[in-house]
């Protein structure tokens, strides 16, 4: 170690120098804690998520090293910021890889996860991504052992087709949809759906917004005009622009059902939108209190132990990235190996019993299957349709 | 000193630099770092001909950093080319791109001029965030790794990369002396501090705006072109605010005009962030803070501040080692 007056005495270059040699690898020992590498956003706008997910990986972490941790280690936890750059994510990707750690956990940004991947992949570490949902991640060009717990937007655009045409059983449906790539993305995914049913229905309206807009009643009138069965909202602005969206859509009295794409009702979304919310259809996998999951062992201690640590109520994104720890962590003690290639094969393809989503199975190119659960919004609260699809 | 000596001092230490990142420990972060560090440098040595001889803030640079990484991503991915041919590519792109930038904004000074260049930085983000034929929001990925089959040179990580980002930054830092002491360089200066001087000697100020243009493009799409390579993925953000920022603090930083300058920059900037990290936020208020103090109070950036106190010393050793004034007239 170079001290600082050392520093200051040989000038700058040679500081540098110095402080770069200060930060070499420091692989853990043999017997020492498994490092677990985690890279989400810590700040700017998606940071508060970032932390939730980061400290729900702490909680599984806890859970695991009180039963013993991995291969009679326990896990340390190195996080890092990735601040929905890609630039500084691979920046954060190097250190962790040089840090030594066993596995990455990272993704919410996709523009970030697919920076990231060749630079992991190279390293020949192993790297699950947990949120990030962009259809390349599991491609196979930035990593070919790739491994993703969210769900892609093929499987949610089949369960939102799938209630259209075997619940709903509507004809004529409008969309109003985020006018960008995730927005365009959802719906083109869920009319693929439709169309692969072979199912015969009237696009009556369309109307695209930006990711920022508030006021939809223009829109609305127009949805409204050509009178609906359903309406299918995609609109990911849960913190204004969905919320603004359902309670204009019952103002406005539009007909039909609202049905709001996978993942974009969170709680928040519901106690904005308010009593206006009600009747509103949605879908997503996975809710801390609601059979299966509220009688799940396995989800009741993790919900237990993030009220303790973290006093809050675990979300989604939350039990997806302590998910992801859970299955690598079964995973090598399972193939007792902490090394990318074998553990990597024991996910992809491969499932797990009693873990906080009950069953995980994992297809072959490293999509977890994911069983997406209806639900209605009745009285401010979701009733969930405990039949997965 | 005289000037075989000089040289051979100077090769001297071009031939160390490239041993630098191996003296100071050698391990895949360093080796990371030092690569971007390189290809940072070259980005910003662009920007840095409009900004310190064209005195204009040119913030469309990203656009030709993203000229770069896409033109050598979609060169590579969809017609199998290698670097060699993807660097010819990336230079013609960006001598056009520069050209058409350069015609529009001939006339334009000051603010307008910097209003004119954002907005098309905004234009680039937007196409390329939503053109499907360079990959939209998904980007571009699957680009081989640096390959020069004629040597037998492949660079599979970053270590292997290490010595042609070296040698870029090299040829980068030559081309800026060489035009520094050029009649271009001089010219350029000259329209800078007195245009109607420049007129009047024969000097056409939009002529030489637009060749400084052709040659600042290229400069920063090689970077752009290097970054593909070492990222094996380019999507739009190549053209966000972090690298327009990163440049144009490291142009500012140490010290218009000066040939090491932009190189120190982007090295205090990198180190910062990426050994010495304080969070995201506190990070963005540091580098924002001495943007605005340097901009503010220092116009010749840390040069500025130091260089007085080197010329003191200067005086000081000075004044020791020469004889007092009544020997010397005794």
């Amino acid at each position: 170690m170079v001290s600082r007056a050392q520093i200051s005495r040989r000038g700058f270059a040679l500081g540098t120098v110095a402080a770069l040699a200060a930060t070499g690898p420091a692989l853990a020992q043999a017997g020492g804690p498994v490092k677990v590498g985690v890279i989400f956003p810590l700040s700017g706008g998606a940071g508060p998520q970032g932390q939730h997910v980061t400290q729900a990986i702490q909680v599984m972490a806890a859970l695991i090293n009180a039963k013993g941790g991995v291969l009679g280690r326990q896990i340390e936890i190195v996080s890092r910021d990735d601040e929905s750059t890609p630039a500084i994510g691979v920046s954060r990707a190097n250190e962790l890889i040089s840090a030594g750690v066993s596995v990455i956990i990272e993704g919410w940004n996709s523009p970030v996860t697919l920076a990231m991947q060749p630079v992991i992949n190279r390293a020949g570490i192993l790297d699950i991504t947990a949120i990030s949902k962009a259809d390349p991640i599991l491609s196979g060009e930035g990593n070919p052992l790739a491994i993703r717990l969210n769900s892609s937007n093929s499987q949610d655009g089949a369960v939102i087709a799938d209630y259209v045409a075997k619940v709903a059983k509507a004809k004529r449906i409008a969309f109003l949809t985020e006018n960008d790539a995730y927005g365009n993305g959802a719906q083109a995914s869920i009319e693929a759906e439709l169309k692969k049913l072979g199912y015969a229905y009237e696009k009556v309206a369309e109307e695209k917004f930006p990711f920022t807009q508030a006021d939809f009643r223009v829109a609305l009138t127009s949805v409204r005009a050509a009178n609906p069965e359903v309406t299918i909202a995609i609109n990911a602005n849960e913190g204004l622009g969905m919320p603004a969206l359902i309670r204009q859509a019952k103002q406005s009295r539009l007909p039909g059902k609202l049905v709001a794409a996978v993942g974009t009702i969170a709680p928040s979304v519901i106690s904005v939108a308010g009593d206006a919310a009600d009747g509103l259809i949605g879908a997503d996998i996975y809710f801390p209190n609601v059979e299966p999951f509220a009688s799940n062992p396995a989800n009741k201690e993790f919900v237990a132990k993030t009220q303790e640590m973290f006093k809050y109520e675990p979300d989604k994104f939350m039990a997806l990235g302590a998910g992801a720890l859970q299955a690598w962590a079964m995973a090598v003690n399972e193939v007792k190996s902490l090394d990318k290639e074998p553990v990597a094969k024991r996910i992809r393809g491969g499932s797990f019993k009693n873990t906080i989503f009950g069953e995980m199975d994992f297809e072959p190119n490293g999509q977890l299957k994911s069983r997406h659960y209806l639900f209605t919004v009745k009285g401010q609260k979701l009733v969930v349709d405990t039949k997965p699809n | 000193m005289p000037t075989p000596l000089r040289l051979l001092l100077i090769a001297g230490v071009a031939v160390a630099g490239l041993f630098l990142p191996a003296l100071a420990g050698g391990s895949p972060a360093i080796y990371s770092a030092a690569v971007l560090i390189a290809i940072f440098a070259v980005m910003s040595y662009g920007l840095d001909t409009i900004v310190s001889d064209l005195g204009e803030v040119s913030l469309a640079h990203t656009v030709f950093f993203g000229i770069g990484a896409y033109v050598t991503a979609l060169l590579s991915v969809r017609l199998d080319l290698g670097p060699i041919a993807t660097l010819l590519g990336t230079i013609v792109a960006a001598l056009i791109a520069a050209g058409v930038l350069g015609l529009i904004t001939l006339r334009l000074r000051e603010f307008v001029f910097s209003l004119v260049t954002y907005a098309v930085a905004v234009v680039a983000i937007t196409v390329a965030s939503s053109w499907s034929f360079i990959g939209g929001s998904d980007g571009l990925r699957g680009i081989p790794p640096f390959e020069l089959p004629l040597i037998g040179f492949t660079a599979k990580d970053d270590a292997a990369l290490w010595p042609v980002a070296y040698v870029l930054l090299l040829a980068t830092l030559y081309l800026m002396h060489a035009f520094r002491r050029s009649r271009l360089g001089h010219a350029a200066i000259m329209v800078h501090l007195n245009p109607r001087l420049a007129t009047m000697s024969g000097i056409a100020p939009q002529r030489t705006r637009l060749q400084i243009f052709l040659l600042s493009a290229p400069i920063t799409a090689a970077a752009g072109w290097l970054y593909a390579y070492q990222r094996a993925f380019v999507s739009a953000d190549v053209l966000e605010t972090y690298f327009l920022i990163l440049m144009l603090t490291a142009v500012v930083l140490v010290g218009r005009r000066r040939l090491l300058a932009p190189l120190i920059g982007v090295i205090i900037i990198q180190v910062q962030e990426k050994f010495f990290p304080f969070g995201g936020y506190v990070d963005k208020i540091i580098l924002g803070s001495i943007l605005i103090l340097v901009l503010a109070y220092l116009p010749n950036g840390l040069a500025g501040l130091i260089a007085p106190l080197v010329a003191a010393g200067r005086r000081a050793v000075a004044r020791k080692a020469a004889p007092s004034p009544s020997n010397t007239e005794a």
